[in-house]
């Protein structure tokens, strides 16, 4: 009983403190939920986006890159892959691969500009009510004009002619399929929730004027290293990649992957991943034949800011390689679950709304 | 008969009555291999001084169709399937053999394996109410996750332990240090763990109610929360335990356990299992919605 009373009388204390401590009660009227101002004001988000450019140069500076407990460059860590960077370099731009620092930031304030923007008459889904817009993310500014570096003039190389006609029959067989939409015909592999945005290549570009997805939803995607592996989580429909560091053969060529196989070894402080065996007609990037090749490079090039760089080769359908390169700012964890299959109601409505439309249209013609 | 019995082998007969209880099979479970088969383990350490999970693992039991006990079955299509389709037999994973379902929860159990075969492809939650998970290609959850005829991989770092199973590719994070809150309910759950001695304890919850157990019908409710235990107990096995418990489903916590064994082929690699291709007639076809690209 009389440690009952020690117990409250001690209590008592401690809510007497807390309420009569001046910095604290100071703070009480604050505690209403404060909205981080870069989410909700693209003029804020622009400043703070430039801002984290600078301060990402700056720290760049003098600072080593560091490595794992077992001797590896540590590349681990939750990194952002959005951009509003083009894949292609603009016609507009042609001949100029770099912005100054002045244009690169008015190039990235109109992109933000147009993503922000939506027409009230059309839209569909306003990302940024779900927070979703890019530059509601720390997406950054980019010297860049182009996220393709090589060939120079920062455009994907000419298609050879086999390439050519592969695509020519695709688009021939799409046409006399109708009228069958269905979910294959009419979904690609995102709406029907096979594989996430940064399947293949972790890097599709921005493409400012349009609003499809122009700096990428869900963007982000998780490096984890252990002795002899690499294991990428991309947000974008929980896509796992299982990067196996050693030098075991490759699976048979006969076995193919959305998702590829891949294998990876280090050069210097650069993790490399080269993989193929991809599904054709799949992650076929751009038209990919199933010999494509896809070597990526991850270099921690700052304390918050990774390097990633890929190049596809695929001598059936490109002329030569192209390179394309950015840099991935790092976020906070975690990720998320990204079940979509599992509540694909959106490719349901679509399709369903497709055939509807199709049936009208063939109503018209008889 | 005690009385008149000397002391000595009044003793010897209890002692004998305690042993042959002992040795009476409990519904015919087969579950997490005897502490005497295997001596005093201690596991290799990662980096930073934990006990070494990673590898590629995968559980030998059957209880994908049927976590409790069951007998061989044919498939729900043997004009087709014949022998490809049918279920194994198999003993329980379940301790004590038993699920101690709620009355109304085990006529629960019985719809749904009478709609298993019913999938309900909806625009609202409906979808959720018949129709095995696994047959439309959903995620699994946990525990099932992780006895699925299917390996999966562990990957070990200080803060977060990844999980990434071949089946459907899905991924899971056990947040080790900090810990941290579910944002909301998931398939697979939200995952928190810590290490007890040689033992990886994971708490999960904030599941949504719509996974099974198995293909028979075994459910549970968005109360569920699991307890899992992992324990290596040499360098080619884990004793896997997880406690399940969900007050709205069952009378009393239960527990399953199994060993999960390390996969040891040389240049043995999980190889992708992306059902969502596989499941897409079957899902869309009844709606009128799939119509095969070649046609």
């Amino acid at each position: 009983m009389r440690n009952r009373v020690l117990l409250f009388a001690a209590l008592t204390l401690v809510i007497v403190v807390v309420l009569y401590a001046p910095g604290l009660a100071a703070q009480a009227p604050s505690a209403a939920k404060r909205i981080d101002a870069t989410a909700i004001d693209p003029e804020a988000a622009i400043k703070a986006a430039a801002a984290a450019a600078k301060a990402a140069e700056d720290a760049a500076r003098n600072w080593t890159p560091p490595r794992t407990a077992w001797g590896d460059p540590d590349v681990q860590g939750y990194w952002l892959t959005a951009t509003y960077t083009p894949l292609q370099r603009p016609a507009t731009l042609a001949g100029k691969a770099f912005y100054t620092e002045e244009e690169a930031l008015a190039a990235f304030k109109k992109a933000v500009e147009v993503d922000a923007s939506v027409n009230p008459s059309t839209v569909h889904y306003d990302w940024k009510e779900y927070a979703m817009d890019g530059w509601q993310s720390p997406v950054r500014p980019n010297r860049r004009t182009s996220l393709i570096v090589d060939p120079e003039d920062g455009r994907i190389p000419p298609l050879t002619p086999d390439a050519q006609k592969r695509q020519a029959a695709g688009r021939t067989a799409a046409q006399a399929r109708n009228p069958q939409v269905g979910v294959q015909t009419l979904g690609n592999l995102y709406t029907r929730c096979v594989t996430g945005n940064n399947a293949g290549p972790m890097l599709r570009g921005g493409n400012p004027g349009s609003d499809s997805g122009a700096a990428g939803v869900t963007a982000e995607a998780q490096i984890i290293q252990t002795p002899g592996y690499a294991l990428i989580i991309a947000q974008s429909n929980d896509d796992a990649r299982i990067v196996p560091l050693d030098s075991r053969p490759r699976l048979p060529s006969n076995v193919r992957n959305y998702l590829g196989d891949s294998r990876g070894h280090f050069e210097g402080n650069t993790l490399v991943v080269e993989s193929t065996n991809f599904i054709v007609p799949g992650t076929n990037f751009n038209g990919g034949s199933a010999a494509m090749k896809l070597t990526e490079r991850f270099t921690r090039v700052g304390p918050n800011t990774l390097r990633y760089e890929f190049t596809l080769d695929d001598p059936s359908t490109w002329t030569r390689p192209w390179t394309a390169e950015t840099i991935f700012p790092r976020v906070d964890p975690p990720l998320y679950e990204f079940a979509c299959h599992e509540q694909n109601y959106g490719l349901m409505n679509v399709v369903k709304g497709a055939q509807v439309s199709e049936a009208e249209a063939n109503a018209k013609k008889d | 008969m005690f009385n008149r019995c000397p002391a000595a082998l009044r003793a010897a007969t209890i002692v004998m009555f305690v042993l042959l209880w002992a040795l009476i099979p409990t519904s015919g479970a087969a579950q997490a291999p005897p502490a005497a088969l295997f001596p005093a383990y201690t596991a290799p350490r990662t980096a930073d001084g934990k006990p070494n999970l990673n590898g590629i693992w995968q559980s030998l039991t059957t209880a994908n169709w049927d976590v409790q006990a069951h007998g061989a079955q044919p498939g729900p299509h043997p004009e087709i399937m014949g022998a490809w389709g049918a279920a194994p037999g198999g003993q329980s994973i379940v301790e004590g053999g038993e699920i101690p379902y709620r009355p109304e929860a085990l006529a629960k159990k019985k719809e749904n394996f009478e709609k298993r075969l019913a999938p309900k492809v909806t625009n609202d939650p409906h979808r959720y109410d018949t129709g095995e998970p696994e047959l439309q290609c959903y995620r699994t959850g946990v525990p099932r996750a992780n006895y699925m005829p299917f390996p999966f991989q562990i990957f070990q770092t200080a803060s977060e332990i990844l999980m990434v199973y071949e089946y459907k590719g899905a991924a899971r994070t056990i947040y080790m240090d900090p810990h941290r809150e579910a944002p909301t309910d998931s398939w697979m759950g939200w995952s928190n763990g810590h290490w007890e001695g040689d033992t990886l304890v994971v708490d999960v919850t904030s599941f949504n109610d719509h996974t099974w157990f198995d293909r028979a019908g075994n459910y549970h409710s968005d109360e569920l929360h699991v307890v899992e235990r992992y324990t290596p107990i040499s360098p080619y096995h884990i004793k896997y335990e997880a406690t399940i418990e969900d007050p709205k489903v069952f009378t009393r916590p239960w527990k399953i356990s199994f060993p999960l064994y390390r996969r040891v082929e040389e240049n043995v690699q999980l190889v992708e299992f992306n059902c969502v291709p596989f499941v897409e007639e079957l899902m869309y076809a009844p709606v009128g919605l799939y119509k095969p690209p070649s046609k």
